[in-house]
């Protein structure tokens, strides 16, 4: 019986140890997302209280299926994260390998290069909102001698360019610094075994080096996809969705909603759209590669 | 009893405070001195009249003792923060800037405090105000909400807000590039369309109208502009949506073509970009709000300063010029109704109107139209021809007009003048969209 009572004891007391902070988890991340499913039922105008009288039950996610602009947003969304995060990857893992060994000066130059992660977004957006100006700005000044002035932010096709142009400035640096902290934590001596075994330069990246780091990649890609799929403060500075939905990421979208025409349980459905779509990605990402189980 | 130096310096200056605002001082015998030493929070938007608004605030606490905080924002974003404010049980707020468009939900959405009373309590308005000369079309537009539609003058309007940075519309043209090119200043559509369709041909690098195109308010403000010259209209008396009508489609065909001929990139343009491309010589012509004036003569922001001549916004099927811009009121929350009525008042009054516009500011009054001083550098002539023709059913300033602007037309509009879109059939999809918000807003219950 005692023995019972310690093992029983034994069993609870790592739940007892995490329990303040799965229960401020709980509280902090659970509670909005629940409130949001509940929104999600009413149909309410900003800065009204929740009442009997505007609950819809499921019509208002019926309406958001029935939309034609929420699937366009949604297809936007995941045609923007998907462009972003693949070329954020190659470009960010490639800078990595080019700049994992010690060079002279490297450290000032890592700095420079995290940079844009540091400004604010709506900042970026700005700033390259100026950048892809028709007429006063930089890149259609480069372009001048080669006789072309793209209209950047009039054009739907030229427009998502713009956007994800800024989204893999903004954001390659991240990808690098991951995949680099990965590359510099590799065990040393296999890198030395392969190297005695006549591996190759490009064998030794392909074969070891990110096989090794393979998990970090996973979970740089999970971030910055939920990131992506998140995004909102670029777009809303630089072409506020337009032309047409043509740049309307869904974070935009469910703004709109929320502040534009200020109809909180529609947003709150949108949200909650999101939300299972990010999860259904995710876990269909994890499902492919998940670092936790690779580690067991 | 001895009266000090002192003492006689303080009568000296109040006396000259009197002389200069008489009104101000019959109404601080009574009410007006309690109010010395509150603070009240302004919410107002980054706008040219604005900017020289500002300029004037410290006067107003020199004189009556109430201190001023500004909140400033872009001036779509006010109506995110007022809307979280006023629906608060206490408000930070006392007085806000809205934009036309967002009178009538704000009101139903009972927002706002009444203002006749307060004009009504003696100890409060300034007994030299003068209503009557404020400009009448921007006095019902702005101010007037509960009438004919919800939004027109008319019986069972009633005043919610003041005028101030209101607008109308009208055509700006540079002088220069037209007399080069022998062409008149637009007095109809085909005349404008022509001189766009010349100076995009044969001035490189320059456009013909610059025009508002961003995708969502910006896009449906700039069709607006050529709508109802069309006799187009969004909505009709029972409220049936009418953007599918030739008039609304004869309208997009001409907005369409205007943007083509227009500057590089004239398909995103937001308000400040439109203006600074007429402003920056990249556009030959402007036609929207008048708040042109002030930035076209100031050499800081304007490249064309000595080119710049105007005319009255041009005919179509018929004269209709735009009724717009900013009126101030007083959230129903406010916890110093008072001080921001105080406020709305002087800030609005004839000598503050006067010396607002001689700095660029945009007119709130008759009287400032009048003024010597004001006449010198305001094309007062042009400026009374387009309030003429302002229109106060220019759009309809129903509760759901932002929803019908930035997420129905906002888009649809866009999309057809980017070419991703044929014009008749995004028209057809927005009215069957308009009539949806309206049916489910519960516009056409009564007819069952």
């Amino acid at each position: 019986m005692q023995l019972s009572s310690l093992r029983l004891r034994r069993r609870l007391l790592p739940w007892m140890f995490a329990l303040p902070a799965v229960a401020t988890m709980a509280f902090g991340l659970l509670y909005p997302v629940a409130e949001s499913f509940r929104l999600s039922f009413y149909e309410l105008k900003l800065g009204e209280a929740v009442s009997p009288e505007a609950f819809r039950g499921l019509a208002l996610f019926a309406e958001v299926l029935a939309d034609s602009a929420a699937r366009q947003s949604m297809l936007v969304t995941l045609h923007f994260a998907f462009v972003v995060v693949a070329l954020e990857m190659v470009l960010g893992v490639g800078i990595a390998l080019a700049l994992e060994k010690p060079i002279r000066g490297m450290s000032a130059f890592r700095s420079i290069f995290v940079l844009p992660m540091m400004i604010a977004p709506i900042c970026v957006g700005l700033i390259w909102r100026y950048m892809f100006d028709t007429n006063a700005g930089p890149i259609n000044a480069w372009l001048e001698p080669f006789g072309v002035k793209p209209a950047w932010l009039a054009d739907p096709g030229l427009a998502f360019l713009a956007i994800c142009v800024t989204d893999i400035w903004q954001f390659t640096p991240f990808v690098f610094i991951m995949a680099l902290a990965g590359l510099q934590g590799l065990d040393r001596s296999t890198l030395e075994a392969a190297h005695l075994d006549g591996v190759s330069g490009w064998q030794m990246i392909r074969h070891i080096k990110l096989p090794l780091i393979a998990p970090i990649l996973a979970i740089t890609i999970l971030m910055r996809l939920i990131d992506a799929l998140r995004g909102l403060e670029v777009v809303y500075a630089m072409t506020n969705g337009g032309p047409g939905l043509s740049t309307e990421l869904f974070s935009l979208h469910i703004y709109k909603s929320a502040f534009v025409t200020q109809r909180m349980g529609h947003s709150a459905a949108l949200s909650v759209c999101l939300l299972i779509a990010t999860m259904v990605l995710s876990a269909a990402l994890l499902a492919f590669a998940n670092p936790i189980r690779r580690g067991r | 009893m001895r009266i000090s130096r002192r003492h006689s310096l303080k009568a000296a200056g109040a006396a000259a405070t009197m002389l200069a605002a008489p009104g101000i001082v019959r109404a601080q015998g009574t009410l007006w001195s309690k109010l010395r030493g509150q603070t009240i929070v302004v919410n107002l938007p980054s706008h040219p009249h604005y900017a020289v608004a500002k300029q004037i605030i410290p006067e107003f606490t020199a004189a009556t003792g109430i201190k001023v905080e500004i909140d400033e924002m872009q001036y779509l974003r006010l109506k995110d923060a007022q809307v979280l404010q006023m629906g608060k049980p206490k408000g930070d707020y006392d007085v806000i800037v809205y934009v036309i468009m967002w009178k009538t939900e704000y009101v139903q959405r009972k927002f706002l405090v009444e203002l006749e009373p307060m004009f009504g309590n003696a100890d409060l308005a300034m007994p030299d105000y003068d209503r009557g000369d404020i400009i009448k079309a921007y006095y019902e537009g702005l101010g007037l909400v509960g009438g004919p539609r919800g939004y027109l003058p008319g019986p069972g309007a009633k005043l919610y807000g003041i005028p101030y940075g209101a607008e109308c519309s009208v055509l700006a043209y540079r002088k220069d590039l037209f007399a080069k090119h022998d062409l008149k200043p637009p007095v109809t559509y085909d005349d404008l369309i022509a001189a766009a369709r010349t100076i995009k041909t044969r001035e490189p690098g320059i456009g013909g109208l610059a025009q508002r195109a961003q995708a969502g308010h910006q896009v449906t403000a700039g069709w607006l502009i050529h709508l109802t010259p069309y006799d187009g209209q969004v909505i009709d008396d029972k409220f049936e949506p009418r953007v599918a009508d030739p008039a609304a489609i004869k309208a997009t065909e001409v907005y369409k073509e205007l943007i083509d001929t227009g500057p590089a990139g004239g398909a995103a343009f937001d308000f400040g970009q439109m203006m600074n491309s007429f402003l920056q010589g990249q556009s030959a012509i402007y036609c929207d709000s008048i708040s042109v004036f002030g930035p076209a003569r100031n050499p800081a922001s304007s490249k064309v300063v000595d080119t710049v001549g105007y005319t009255v916004h041009p005919k179509a099927v018929k004269h209709s010029g735009e009724l717009g811009g900013f009126g101030m009121a007083i959230p129903r929350n406010s916890q110093r109704q008072e001080a921001a009525f105080a406020f709305i008042q002087w800030m609005t009054a004839k000598a503050q109107d006067v010396k607002v516009t001689a700095k660029g500011g945009q007119p709130t009054r008759l009287s400032t139209l009048d003024n010597a001083d004001v006449r010198k550098i305001y094309p007062v002539d042009v400026y009374r021809e387009c309030l003429k023709i302002a229109n106060p059913d220019w759009r309809p300033i129903i509760a759901e007009w932002t929803e019908i602007s930035e997420k129905v037309l906002g888009i649809g509009l866009s999309d057809v003048i980017t070419g991703k879109a044929q014009i008749a059939p995004t028209m057809a999809d927005a009215a069957t969209k308009i009539r949806a918000i309206l049916d489910r807003a519960g516009y056409y219950k009564s007819r069952g």
